[in-house]
Formats: structure tokens, sequence, C-alpha cells
């Protein structure tokens, strides 16, 4: 669609004579008709608004309200204390820190969960024997439970014990303490988090291979179109809107990490893998402090909302050029 | 007499609100499902809520206890409900409490006390009830009841304390020629000898190590060996709110420099974490092991010849860093009367057994049981019993104790420490750093 269509219908829609609205015929039959469907409507609606008001709207506001107190878990100090909270929080350089994990937790794991879940995709797509059991490895480990993937990987992390040290020492090699050394804490992470994860993705993916049209490969091979080739032009850009898709979740996904940091590290060490959510669990929960933890999820809120507003906004500048 | 608090009509009138409101909306009806772990007054008259942390072998003996209770004459029924250890626990006491809608009692860490009755999360228990079933204060050693009183009341009644001790192989002391007559670990008075004794044991061990401590990624556990060997070289420590962490740095360093001396790979593995060094003790492989006293049922269980004692205070007086398990009054809003004085009778049961609770390897708080001749036969739990007048307990702030952030923060800013990755002094200030931040921080309690 070009901006001028876009642009233009509106005018035309307005311009036209508007037809004859059967809804707006006022006979009192339709007119009870139309309360009744109306109330129905509600009805069905009810139970949804009920729970999103009260989980999700409510908290929503109170929250904000708790921000600007000095509550605490243990039910005290609820006066009123303006921005004190805000202010607190912007000068608190673990805030910081932890941000700048959580942001360099999505970066490194929002490429490969992206990209070898497409590739991972690609290849049981092209009719390898024994699909289902690429498809069942790939997808299995997404269906475990945090707890058992971070004790897993506990384990394989090991200095002492673990596999992975193990098969370094079979090339003469001393791997590190993983999880405890903050040059390897986080990636280490990351790649449990991949492993664990990855199945989703693939599953997307490859469910979108498998809505391309044959012809289009049929096509190009018959325009002499190689395997590279097909893939640039055909499979990329069919897979572009599910990239998208798989993207935003990725990252929604990655900026929210929690289970796997708090069991297989603590955020350590010395907070290398400190996550925001990580932070904000241990200020509200575990320090009581449920106004100052509330000040930080706001903070980080009102960040992730000016990312995405600036992303959409860029998007669609982008959209209109195009 | 007893003053029962009238009952807070918001409170009440604003629960039945909003379960009418919720029974009306019929979508909500589901929560009647949560009256399972509501408070005392959603329960029958006679049946006492408990919530405690205990699992595994604790968690059995505990089980085993209140069965004895509750088959004693004229007894009540107790509900236990064991909630994850650490964190979470604390976390789902405290919002009980701060409800009102407490258990009728729970099991809270000593460390943990003070900072919980100050924010007056717990109730205090009736000291003349105690006494008429038999519990007085002469029965509890002075530093575990010193531990229990904030503010002139009693709000915490001590079952046991359980420190930081050391196992040792039999079989590999006795090769290793370390036992003395009476087939005891011999003392030893200095950090040399001890080094000396701890590699004579390694020389007989499968594993080439003389001891075995679990410290990576695990605070709590570098904090127990940290806070034992600086407290033997007389270091304190004061948090005061509003202030700044005051100890000897000094001491901290010294104390810091003889731990990376136990794990230079010639005494100790240098990287363990807990579950790999209680493994390597536990298939015999290692002659020692620095841990809490709750391993003995491990340790019992893998067949492994041991016995424990203290850690040697080799630079002065021994220690032993401990914390004790506590039965509390969370803050209940309308306290019932009856069931208060059934749960003191619950617990002066439960303090009078406590020699069973000792099986597991915690050293009872209540004298009489120590003082029992079953006591001294119990091995071996009787041969680490004098750390009951060693105790360490940790220093005094909202923000310490058992499942608190404190160790949390040790352990970020000492792993680097441990692994020889910055020097013992780099490692301290951050740590004091991060307290110091933490001190200026308005207190929730």
């Amino acid at each position: 669609m070009t901006a001028t269509d876009g642009l233009a219908a509106p005018t035309r829609a307005s311009a036209a004579p508007s037809p004859p609205d059967r809804r707006e015929d006022p006979s009192p039959a339709r007119v009870r008709r139309h309360r009744a469907e109306n109330i129905r409507g509600w009805a069905y609606m009810a139970p949804f608004l009920v729970a999103f008001g009260l989980f999700l709207i409510w908290p929503t506001i109170y929250g904000l309200w708790m921000s600007l107190t000095g509550v605490s878990l243990a039910g005290t100090k609820d006066e009123f204390i303006g921005l004190d909270n805000w202010a607190e929080a912007l000068s608190d350089g673990q805030v910081w820190s932890s941000l700048g994990n959580t942001a360099w937790f999505t970066v490194l794991s929002t490429i490969p969960l992206v990209v070898i879940a497409m590739g991972l995709a690609v290849l049981v797509n092209l009719g390898l024997p024994g699909q289902w059991f690429w498809r069942l490895s790939f997808f299995m480990p997404f269906l475990l439970a945090s707890t058992v993937i971070s004790q897993f990987w506990i384990w394989m992390y090991n200095p002492q014990l673990g596999l992975i040290n193990e098969f370094l020492g079979w090339f003469g090699l001393t791997g590190p303490a993983w999880l405890q050394d903050p040059n390897t804490a986080m990636i280490s992470v990351v790649i449990t988090t991949v492993w664990w994860t990855i199945g989703f993705n693939f599953l997307l993916y490859l469910a979108a291979l498998q809505n391309i049209p044959q012809q289009l490969y049929e096509a190009a091979a018959l325009d002499g179109a190689g395997g590279w080739r097909k893939f640039a032009s055909i499979t990329l850009p069919q897979l572009a809107p599910i990239t998208v898709l798989v993207l935003v979740l990725q990252l929604l996904n990655s900026l929210k990490v929690f289970d796997q940091i708090y069991q297989m590290t603590g955020g350590g060490p010395g907070g290398a893998t400190r996550p925001i959510m990580l932070y904000i669990y241990e200020v509200g929960f575990t320090g009581y402090r449920l106004g100052y933890a509330s000040a930080i999820s706001y903070i980080y809120f009102f960040l992730i909302i000016t990312i995405s507003i600036a992303y959409v906004v860029i998007s669609s500048r982008r959209s209109v050029k195009a | 007499m007893r003053h029962v608090p009238a009952p807070s009509p918001s409170t009440a009138l604003g629960r039945r609100r909003l379960l009418q409101g919720a029974g009306g909306l019929g979508a909500l009806a589901g929560l009647g499902a949560l009256s399972s772990c509501a408070g005392a007054d959603a329960r029958a008259s006679d049946d006492i809520a408990f919530w405690h942390p205990m699992s595994g072998p604790d968690g059995e003996t505990m089980g085993e206890l209140l069965e004895g209770y509750m088959a004693t004459g004229g007894a009540a029924e107790v509900t236990q409900t064991v909630l994850a250890a650490g964190a979470p626990y604390y976390t789902k006491l405290a919002m009980a409490s701060a409800g009102g809608r407490a258990p009728d009692f729970a099991v809270m860490h000593a460390s943990r006390v003070t900072a919980h009755a100050q924010g007056g999360l717990l109730d205090p228990w009736d000291l003349d009830l105690l006494a008429e079933l038999g519990v007085t204060q002469e029965q509890f050693p002075a530093r575990i009841w010193e531990k229990m009183e904030v503010g002139g009341d009693l709000v915490a009644v001590a079952l046991d304390s359980h420190p930081f001790v050391l196992f040792y192989n039999t079989e590999i002391a006795k090769a290793a020629g370390v036992l003395d007559s009476s087939g005891l670990l011999m003392p030893v008075s200095t950090p040399e000898e001890f080094r000396a004794m701890a590699l004579e044991l390694g020389a007989q061990s499968s594993s080439g190590y003389g001891l075995s401590w679990g410290y990576l990624g695990d605070g709590v556990n570098q904090w127990r060996m940290f806070s034992t060997y600086y407290s033997q070289m007389g270091g304190t420590i004061d948090l005061p709110v509003g202030g700044r962490m005051e100890y000897q740095e000094d001491i901290a360093v010294a104390a810091i420099e003889w731990i990376l001396s136990l794990i230079d790979g010639e005494v100790g593995n240098p990287g363990h974490d807990v579950g790999t060094a209680v493994s390597e003790f536990g298939t015999g492989s290692s002659g020692g092991y620095f841990g809490g006293v709750w391993e003995i049922g491990s340790f019992r269980d893998s067949g492994v010849p041991f016995d424990m004692t203290m850690i040697p205070g080799v630079f002065g007086e021994p220690t032993a860093y401990a914390d004790s398990h506590t039965f509390v009054l969370p803050h209940q809003s309308n306290p019932d009367e009856q069931r208060r004085r059934t749960v003191h009778a619950v617990v002066a049961h439960l303090l009078k057994h406590s020699i069973d609770w000792a099986g597991a390897g915690h050293i009872p708080a209540f004298t009489p049981v120590i003082e029992d001749p079953a006591y001294a036969q119990l091995e071996p739990q009787s041969h680490y019993a004098d750390a009951i007048d060693h105790l360490v307990y940790d220093p005094q702030a909202w923000f310490t104790g058992s499942g608190a952030d404190f160790h949390n923060y040790f352990g970020d800013e000492m792993q680097n420490v441990w692994a020889r990755r910055i020097d013992p002094l780099q490692g301290w200030n951050a740590f004091v750093a991060r307290i110091d931040a933490l001190l200026q921080k308005p207190t929730p309690m």
C-alpha cells in the first residue's frame, strides 16, 4: 500500500453518500434484539473483564501508587514520599548495572535464538530422513521446567566434575569455573537459555516454512536458481513476517529473564549476571522494600515503552517512505 | 488474666465483603480454594497451623515429634505446612504476619527474629504460661536466650542451635595417625598444626585432599567459613543503620587469606560447590569436611565412617558460626486465646522431646535435654555439644540472617577472591561498599 492509498481512502469514504444503514432501523423489536445482543456480549466478556481489572489494571495502578510510598512487605511505612523512590532508583548503581546485564543478555540470547532457530528449521525442512527425531530433539528441552534445566546445566558447568570441563580435558585444556567466573557466567547462562528455549522458535519457523508455496521454488528452479539463490530470494523474504514475530517475542522473553539466572548464578558472581527482574525481586521480596521495588519496575516499564514507541515510530516512517 | 484483643471489624468485614462480592460474581468462586492457605480464623477452632521450612530428614523428624505430641491425651491437631526454605519462606511469613492472618506458630531462624519483631511481625510468648508448662529462662543457654528477647519481650523460643563444624573420616584419620587414644581427632592449637594435620589426612585420601569445603556460588557457606575464623581472631562486625559497617580490616584480610590457604589445591580442592564437596567426603574420598551439622543424615546414608568436632580454635578460642531454629508467633490481628495456649503446650512438648531433634544433628537449646545422659550417648552429636558455649550469630541488621541477602552479597563480592582473580582486600572492600550502601537505605522494618 502506498501513502496515497492510505490517506485517500477516508476522503473517498466521507465524500460518498452513506448507504442506508439497516442497523439504524429504530423498530422496537430491532432495538430490543440489539440491546439483548449487547447484554449477551458483555456477559461473555464479564469474566475476562473482571480478571483483567482485578489482576492487571488494579495492580498496575496500585503499583504506581506504591512507588510513591515507603510501603514495605512488612506492612509498615506506607506514607506518601513523592518521587523519593524514583530518585533513589535513578541514582542506584545496582539498577543501572542490572539494566546493563539485561540488555547484554537480550543481545546475546536474541540473535542466536532467531538465527539458529531459523537455520535448524531450514535444515529439518530440507527433507532429511527421521524428521520426527530432529523435531523432537530440538523441541524437547523447551518442555522441561527451568529448575530441571538449571540443575542439569549447573552440573554440566561444574569445574571439577562437569562434562564440559571433562571434555576440554581430553584436549589438554583446563576449563574455567563457568558459572563463577564473571568473564564466562553470562555466556554460560545464554548457552543454557538458547539450548532450552530454541525449540519454540524452531517450531514457529518450521510451520512458516511449510506454508511457503512450492510453486515458487519450482518456478525458481525452472529459471535456473540454485539452492542458495532460492533461500535468499524466496525463503528469507517469505519468512520475514514470522521473523518479526519471533524477534518481538524473543525480545520480550529475554527482557523478562529471571528463572534460570536466579537458579544458576543467583545474579553473581559480583552481580555479573543479575538482570533487572532479579534486582527487583531482591529489593521487593527479600529486602521487603515494595515501594522502592515498584519504582524500579516502573522505570523499567517506561524504558521498554519508550523503546517500543521509538521502534513503532521509526518502523512506520520507514513504511511511509517505502 | 490475659488480654484478648477485640476483633477488628474493618479487617473481618473487608474480607467477608470481598468474598461475598466474589461469590456474587461467580467467576471468582474459585477463591474459596484459597481458604486452605488462609490464617488461623479460617480453620476449625482446635486445628493448629504450623509453618516451617524443614524438608528431608529434618522435616521427617519434625513430623515424628508432632505425631508424638498429637498422641498425648487432649492434644490438638497440628497441621504442618512445609514451605521452600530461604528467602521464599521468609517472604511468605512476613506477608502473612503483616496481614495479621498468619499461622498459629512458625519456625524462624534466630538471626531473623530481631528484625521481624521490631517490624511488629511477631507476637510475644507468654512467659507465665511457658513456666506453667515447665519451660523457663534458666533452661536455655544465655547466648541463645539473648537472641530470643527483643525489647524485653520473649519473641522466640529456641529449639536448637546448628553450628558450622568439622566432619572427619575416622578411617582416614586413623591411618593418618591423627586420632588420640579415645579415637577423637587430636587437638591442634596453631594454624601450622592444623595445616599439618590436614595434609596428613590428605595423604591418606584417594582425592589427595584433607579437607572438602563447598563454596562456589554459595555465599552462605562462604560466610559461615569466614565468620568462623574472623570471630576466632577476635573480629567483630556492627551494622548501624544509617551509618557505616564497623569491622577490623586486618583481621578480615587475615581470615580470608587463611581460608585461601585451605583451598590451595594442596590441603583442599580449589573449586568445589557444596554438592561436590558433600559428594567427595560422602564417598570417602577426602579426610575432612567443613559444613553444617545437618549433613549428618547425608553422610550416614552414604555409609562413610565419620565423626565430628568443633572447628579447632587455631587463632584463639574456638568459635562456631551458627543459627538457631526458633518457634515464633507470627502476628495475628485476632489471636484466639485457647489456640495460643495450645501452641505454648505444643512447643513445650517439642522442647522436652528435642532429644529426637538432636538425632538430626542439631544441638538442643533446651538444657535439660543436653544434660540428660541420653544425649551424652548420642554420637557424634555429643562430640560437638560444646559448640553451644561458643556460638557466633550474624551481625544484627534487618538484611542479615539465614535466607536474607547479606550472605549472597558476601558471596557475590568474594567469589573472585576465592578464584584468586582479585586480592582479599579488594573483595572485602567491595563487600563493605555494598553493605554501606544498604545501611544508607531506609529500613523496611
